[in-house]
Formats: structure tokens, C-alpha cells, sequence
């Protein structure tokens, strides 16, 4: 069956902060200088999203372990029956932490681990020792059964030594590893040069990653990039045609304001101002990212319909329109 | 035969949809390919349609496949035998997916209360 409609996000990813202990050099929030929410705003966005029926809420933006009422909040976003995952640097996580993690009812989290190498994860994450702690988060998550994911973005310094990061995660006794694509945004959008892929690479890497997802039993090997049809992967389990953003997911800044996704910048509504139904279904940047028009060499693309013309943020970022060809795009290369 | 679902799909109504589908089918019209419940399970998500989220709805553990077969037969004006036949194979095919599991007999009924 194809998507028929949604009555509002499956998931809605929460910047809860953009506050972070590290500086790392591909962050999209490290720019973001707005204010965040306080605890009784924050509290009052977990009523909207619960009673939108939102199945799950993921913090990210900064390290949200920073925030100081995460733990009440998560606890009553899961009474109110949302689903909380987080992604963090894994700094802050002491035993401790985790046991505190586990009672507060988090469904599952992500720890960044960038390379099965501890130097390179380092240097990319840009902290000293940085790899030994996320590490210890993850066992000690783990050892408080805690569901763990383990969170990694796929560039430069990574692109063909994904299979140990792979085996890593799997010894660390995670659940999914999730290989994010770079994103041209932020800090990423400055350091693009020096860390996204050529479309050649891009390629070559889905080449690789596909079968191996195939075939690996011991481990999720998520990753979703709208590009992926040009090899012919067709996704199962995917409702929509292209990317995900604005058609299941939204995001909220640690201002409160709503984007299609962390990676476009351009908010389309306030959580607090606004309503989130009307925003969903009436939005016009959502409108017009739900039904893009073929640009450029997408034009006359046998794919099109597959792709609707790769990942608009990308577009965004290096052309400036949502519906420029895709950047990571190697058709016609 | 008692379909049970697994805990881990997390599953929504689809707000208007349920009402909407059901206006569809009472005047005949074509109501198949219109996602009522929307599901997720391991990174991926699907959608129900009216009777598979009627189907969906009543898996609770207790209720067995004969008396599912018999509330959707009633609801839709199906003859329970054929009924029946569609709902197992519905159920089979979840069941191959994960989202349930096929028990002979309902299992011990969990504790009433848990304190933390």
C-alpha cells in the first residue's frame, strides 16, 4: 500500500538544545545561536506532539544530555506515550547516567561513533579521548539495558572503512548502526571540501553498503538516501518516494520553530504558535517538497519518480532550491 | 488460534482516516488504499487499510482467530467461512513479518499491577 495520508509526523526530531561540549566539524547546529525552549515550553511542545498522535520524539541539535530537566521531560513524554530516542556524543554518560536514562523510559538511544578507529574518530569529532567515552556510554547503555544504536556519519574520513565500524557496533551489542550521509550544512556546508564525496564515491559506497545490509544478520544496518534508487534498491519498508523529510518527519529547533528537517533552515511554523496540524497539511514548503518538480539533469530522469530528485536539504545547501538535481546525485556523471 | 502483537511495533490510528474509510464503505466506494493505521517496527513503516485495521485492532492476546473472523464478518456483511480463510492468511502474513505472533492458546495473563 502506498502512502495515503498521515495525519501528522511519525517522528518529529527535537532539538532540545543546541548547546554542546563538543565542536565537531561536520555539526549543522554549531552556527545556531537561538534560545531554547524553557522546561515549561518544553513540557507544553510534549502536549502538542502527544496529542498529534507523533509515535516518536528524537532529541539531536546539541547534546541533549545538557539540558538539565531531560530527564523529567523524557519521562513524561513517555507517559504521555511517545516514544523518546536520543542521539549523543556519549560525554556525559557515566554507569550512572545510563541507569538514569534507563528509568526515565527511553525507547532507544544513539551514540556517535564516527570510526572503528580511535584517532580518526577524534580528530573528526574533535576531541581529545572523545572515542573512548562514547565507548563506555554505549557498554555502560548496554550493561543498564538500555537499546542501543550506534550513530555514524558516512564522509571523508570513513567511506571505506564502514564494514569495521559495522563489526564494532555488533561487538558493542547494538541493536542498528545508522550510517548517515555527510550534509553540506552548517558546519558542514564550510567543511564540505574537506569531507563530503564526490558522486562517484557516493556511489561506490551504496555499492558496498547494500549487499552488506542484505546480508548482516547480527545487526540493523540503517541508512535511507533517496539517490539509492538509482542502483535499483528499491526500499521495503519506505511510505514515501524520495526523502523522508516533511512527508514523516519534522524538526523542531531549540527555539521552537518548525523545519522540514534539521538540515533546511527555513522555518515553516512555531511549535507553540502554531498549530502542528495545520502546519503539517497546509504548509507550502511542505507542499512543494511532496511534490518537486524534475530540474535540471532530473528532467527526463528514468528515476525521478523514485528519487523526486534526491535529498532536498542537499540541494538546498549547495544550489539554493529545493529542487535542484541533488548534489550526491551520479547520474550522468 | 490467538494472534498476539509484538511489543515492539508501534502503531497509531490515523486521525479522520478511520471515519473517513468507513464513509467510503458503507457507499460502496473504493476505501483499499486508504491508510487507517500506520505502523513502524524496526526502521520501517507501514499502513493498514480499514479491514486490516480492524484486524488490527482486536489482537489483544485473547481474542482468537474465530472470534476476530466473526466481528469483521459482522462488520462487513462477509460470510464468516470466507471470512475466516482471509483473516488467517492476513494473519500469516504479519506473522512472517514479525508483527505477530500465533498461539494455540491465549497466554498467562500478565500482572494487574507493577510497582517501580
Amino acid at each position: 500500500m502506498n502512502l495515503s495520508h498521515l495525519s501528522s509526523p511519525v517522528t518529529v526530531n527535537w532539538g532540545i538544545t543546541a548547546r554542546c561540549n563538543f565542536e565537531c566539524s561536520h555539526c549543522f547546529s554549531r552556527l545556531d545561536i537561538s534560545p531554547e525552549l524553557s522546561g515549561e515550553e518544553a513540557l507544553r511542545v510534549v502536549d502538542i506532539l502527544a496529542g498529534h498522535n507523533v509515535m516518536f520524539v528524537n532529541y539531536g541539535t546539541g547534546e541533549p544530555l545538557l539540558r538539565e530537566d531531560l530527564f523529567p521531560l523524557t519521562e513524561y513524554a513517555v507517559s504521555c506515550g511517545l516514544k523518546a530516542t536520543m542521539n549523543s556524543n556519549g560525554s556525559l554518560i557515566s554507569r550512572e547516567t545510563a541507569g538514569r536514562i534507563r528509568r526515565a523510559g527511553f525507547h532507544s538511544v544513539g551514540i556517535s561513533i564516527d570510526s572503528a578507529d580511535a584517532k580518526t574518530h577524534d580528530a573528526f569529532r574533535r576531541m581529545q579521548g572523545s572515542f573512548d567515552m562514547a565507548v563506555g556510554a554505549a557498554r555502560f547503555l548496554k550493561e543498564e539495558g538500555v537499546p542501543l544504536s550506534i550513530s555514524s556519519v558516512i564522509c571523508r574520513v570513513n567511506h571505506r572503512d564502514f564494514p569495521a565500524l559495522v563489526s564494532m557496533a555488533k561487538g558493542l551489542g547494538a541493536h542498528t548502526i545508522d550510517l548517515h550521509n555527510f550534509k553540506c550544512s552548517g558546519m558542514g556546508g564550510l567543511n564540505r571540501e574537506n569531507f563530503d564525496l564526490s558522486p562517484p564515491e557516493w556511489k561506490a559506497f551504496y555499492e558496498a553498503a547494500i549487499p552488506m545490509r542484505r546480508a548482516e544478520k547480527g545487526i540493523e544496518i540503517a541508512f535511507d538516501d533517496p539517490i539509492m534508487s538509482l542502483l535499483g534498491e528499491e526500499e521495503s519498508g519506505k511510505l514515501v518516494a524520495g526523502s523522508v523529510c516533511g512527508k514523516l518527519s519534522l524538526y523542531i529547533r531549540p527555539d521552537g520553530e518548525i523545519t522540514p528537517c534539521g538540515f533546511i533552515p527555513v522555518p515553516i511554523g512555531h511549535i507553540l504558535k502554531d498549530d502542528l496540524g495545520k502546519v503539517w497539511n497546509e504548509s507550502r514548503l511542505l507542499a512543494h517538497l511532496r511534490g518537486k518538480a524534475a530540474a535540471g539533469k532530473c528532467a527526463g530522469c528514468g528515476k525521478f519518480s523514485s528519487c523526486l530528485g534526491g535529498c532536498p536539504a542537499r540541494s538546498y545547501a549547495v544550489h539554493g532550491a529545493y529542487d535542484a538535481p541533488d548534489p550526491h546525485c551520479w547520474a550522468d556523471e | 488460534m490467538i494472534p498476539k502483537k509484538n511489543p515492539e511495533v508501534v502503531w497509531r490510528l490515523e486521525k479522520g482516516m478511520h471515519e473517513m474509510a468507513w464513509g467510503k464503505a458503507r457507499k460502496d466506494e473504493e476505501y483499499e488504499d486508504m491508510g487507517v493505521i500506520t505502523l513502524m517496527i524496526g526502521g520501517s513503516i507501514h499502513q493498514l487499510n480499514l479491514v486490516g485495521a480492524e484486524i488490527w485492532t482486536r489482537i489483544n492476546g485473547v481474542n482468537s482467530l474465530k472470534k476476530i473472523s466473526r466481528d469483521i464478518a459482522s462488520l462487513f456483511g462477509w460470510e464468516e467461512k470466507e471470512t475466516e480463510e482471509a483473516v488467517m492468511q492476513f494473519l500469516k502474513g504479519i506473522e512472517e513479518r514479525g508483527w505477530v505472533t500465533l498461539q494455540e492458546k491465549a497466554g498467562p495473563a500478565g500482572p494487574k499491577w507493577q510497582g517501580h
